[in-house]
């Protein structure tokens, strides 16, 4: 990149954040004249201003050949998600930016902190121990802030602070696999590279691929999360299909997803409500199948443009600022607010494979880059489908936007990975590039 | 100013920043992915090969071998090299040639009778141009910059 190309592109870069800045000023602005609520959200704003303004100058310093365009998606993408959650539930916007400031703080440190990448791959099996103590735990002595009792005991509780350590999992996951699936990646290659090969899948594929699937069924049965069960298990296929290059880990994972399902179907009340709801929702429609069918009633009412920031009534959602938030953002923005967060998760992939791309020959290293970004980008997709009913709905939050602490940290713990990769590319001729 | 009006313009406004982030965000996609088509196009101008030409009229119906060049290229008697060079005046490791920034380098490693481009030993690494001539012991090969090999 030559000095001139180097400025223009940073000259881009400033202006994203401009624009994101403005966007978010002008939710919080109509939500203040919409419904006039003191001063809080104010401090909320002037957080998110801070946190991009620190992560912008601190990247630049310190980290100058990572990638100019991750983090003010990530920000524009999180300040979107706070006017959201302060127009939808305000009680809980406090805590959504103190956990923005947290979540930029780690994603510094995941960023510039340059021996973490080698520890991941090297105690790869302690993280992993760790991960899974934790997620035992949260099996044995797990709770729901919501205080329902039937709800998925999810969330550990310490001191006034609920966390869900299946989002902490799903890091743990992708750098588990990347680092296995690195080491093995030469071998898988060779065996590929044998004509005659004897066997339709090689244990060296078949035996993660099944104990990955068992791993997601234990998630199914003992916590009842469909969406973490499923999402796992579709970008460790992903991962295994990156390795190997083998079209049939596709149509061999597609068939242990349909078994799973239709045992899970017949075995737990849960996934039959959701796939019945999502075949058809409108016998139920003030029952169980009220949340699906006024997130439908909410796009429609959002039409092209919009109804406006605090207009619309997404209210009628119920828990409308956690999993159904990109049903709130279709109402009162409209098709273009839709098609923006399309757009930014869009990019998202483009750079997060091409960071994978450069990193040719580097199995870890590309494994990694091309295990977050689809771990972020499956889990958009999964609930932005499930919100408009083409997929049935499994809960997971929208990446960045959804409230949910645990689900932000790790997102931008992601974030901060991603750059970390991209600033070590291997040949710095191709920096920035793709 | 009503607060319709009010609300009416920071909407606008909204919408109007909301377009403006996705513009910027495409033309940084865009930019970036021409920058690497160029950086395509300089890599594909930059294959090349080397042609064995005729050691000083001594076999002149020798049949020219060519030896098709790798980002990075060894020449030398070892039969370690990419390109071996069978010849008594050429040492084991003698002489690489490198892709560096869309150039062919010509290096020399130390050879005990050194390396000549275009009959002139070098003692600095080289950029070669296309119908350059490189010598080794006493051996010649003509350097031919391919424009599209696929």
């Amino acid at each position: 990149m030559s000095p001139v190309e180097s400025l223009l592109s940073r000259r881009h870069h400033y202006l994203l954040l401009a624009f994101a800045g403005l966007s978010v000023f002008a939710g919080m602005a109509s939500i203040s004249m919409a419904r006039p609520s003191g001063f809080s959200h104010w401090a909320g704003l002037a957080i998110w201003a801070a946190c991009a303004f620190v992560g912008t100058a601190l990247l630049n310093r310190c980290l100058p050949a990572c990638d100019p365009v991750l983090f003010p998606l990530a920000i524009f993408l999180s300040g979107w998600g706070l006017v959201a959650i302060q127009r939808l539930a305000p009680s809980f916007a406090d805590r959504q930016a103190l956990w923005l400031v947290i979540s930029v703080g780690a994603m510094l440190f995941a960023a510039l902190f340059p021996h973490l990448l080698r520890w991941l791959r090297v105690y790869r099996y302690v993280v992993l121990a760790g991960a899974l103590l934790l997620l035992l735990a949260t099996i044995v002595f797990g709770s729901n802030p919501s205080g329902f009792e039937f709800a998925p005991r999810l969330w550990l509780k310490i001191g006034a602070v609920y966390f869900q350590p299946s989002e902490f999992m799903k890091l743990v996951l992708v750098a588990f696999m990347a680092s296995y699936l690195g080491e093995q990646s030469a071998a898988i290659r060779a065996e590929r590279g044998d004509a005659g090969m004897r066997l339709p899948f090689s244990p060296r594929l078949a035996g993660p691929m099944l104990s990955m699937w068992l791993l997601s069924l234990v998630i199914l049965v003992w916590q009842r999360d469909l969406g973490t069960a499923m999402l796992f298990f579709v970008v460790f296929l992903l991962l295994l299909y990156t390795t190997s290059g083998d079209w049939r880990i596709l149509i061999g994972g597609l068939l242990l997803v349909i078994i799973a399902a239709a045992a899970a179907y017949h075995l737990f009340d849960v996934v039959k409500l959701r796939v019945d709801i999502w075949l058809n929702p409108w016998p139920e429609s003030d029952g169980r199948a009220y949340q699906i069918v006024q997130s439908l009633m909410a796009f429609g009412a959002g039409g092209i443009l919009g109804t406006g920031v605090g207009l619309g009534s997404p209210g009628y959602i119920p828990v409308v600022h956690s999993d159904f938030i990109f049903a709130a953002l279709a109402e009162e923005w409209g098709l273009l607010g839709v098609i923006g967060v399309l757009s930014c998760f869009a990019v998202l992939t483009l750079r997060g494979l091409s960071i994978g791309l450069t990193h040719a020959g580097r199995d870890f290293h590309k494994l990694l880059a091309v295990g977050l970004t689809m771990m972020l980008v499956v889990q958009a997709l999964m609930i932005m489908a499930g919100v408009l009913k083409l997929l049935p709905l499994t809960g997971v939050t929208l990446p960045f936007i959804s409230y949910g602490g645990s689900s932000l940290l790790v997102c931008f713990v992601m974030i901060g990975l991603l750059l970390r990769l991209s600033a070590e590319a291997i040949s710095t001729g191709h920096r920035g590039a793709l | 100013m009503s607060v319709e009006a009010a609300v009416f313009i920071l909407r606008l406004l909204a919408g109007l920043s909301l377009l403006g982030f996705l513009a910027v965000l495409f033309v940084i996609v865009w930019r970036s992915m021409r920058q690497v088509d160029r950086q395509l196009a300089t890599t594909r101008m930059a294959y090349g090969y080397l042609t064995s030409l005729p050691s000083n009229a001594a076999q002149p119906n020798q049949v020219e071998k060519r030896f098709p060049l790798h980002a990075i290229t060894t020449l030398g008697r070892s039969a370690s090299n990419t390109i071996v060079v069978d010849n008594d005046f050429a040492s084991a490791q003698h002489a690489r040639i490198v892709l560096e920034g869309g150039q062919w380098w010509l290096e020399d490693r130390g050879s005990r009778n050194g390396t000549r481009l275009n009959d002139v030993a070098i003692d600095q690494p080289t950029i070669l141009a296309d119908s350059d001539v490189v010598g080794i012991g006493n051996l010649r090969y003509r350097f031919t910059l391919t424009s599209n090999m696929g």
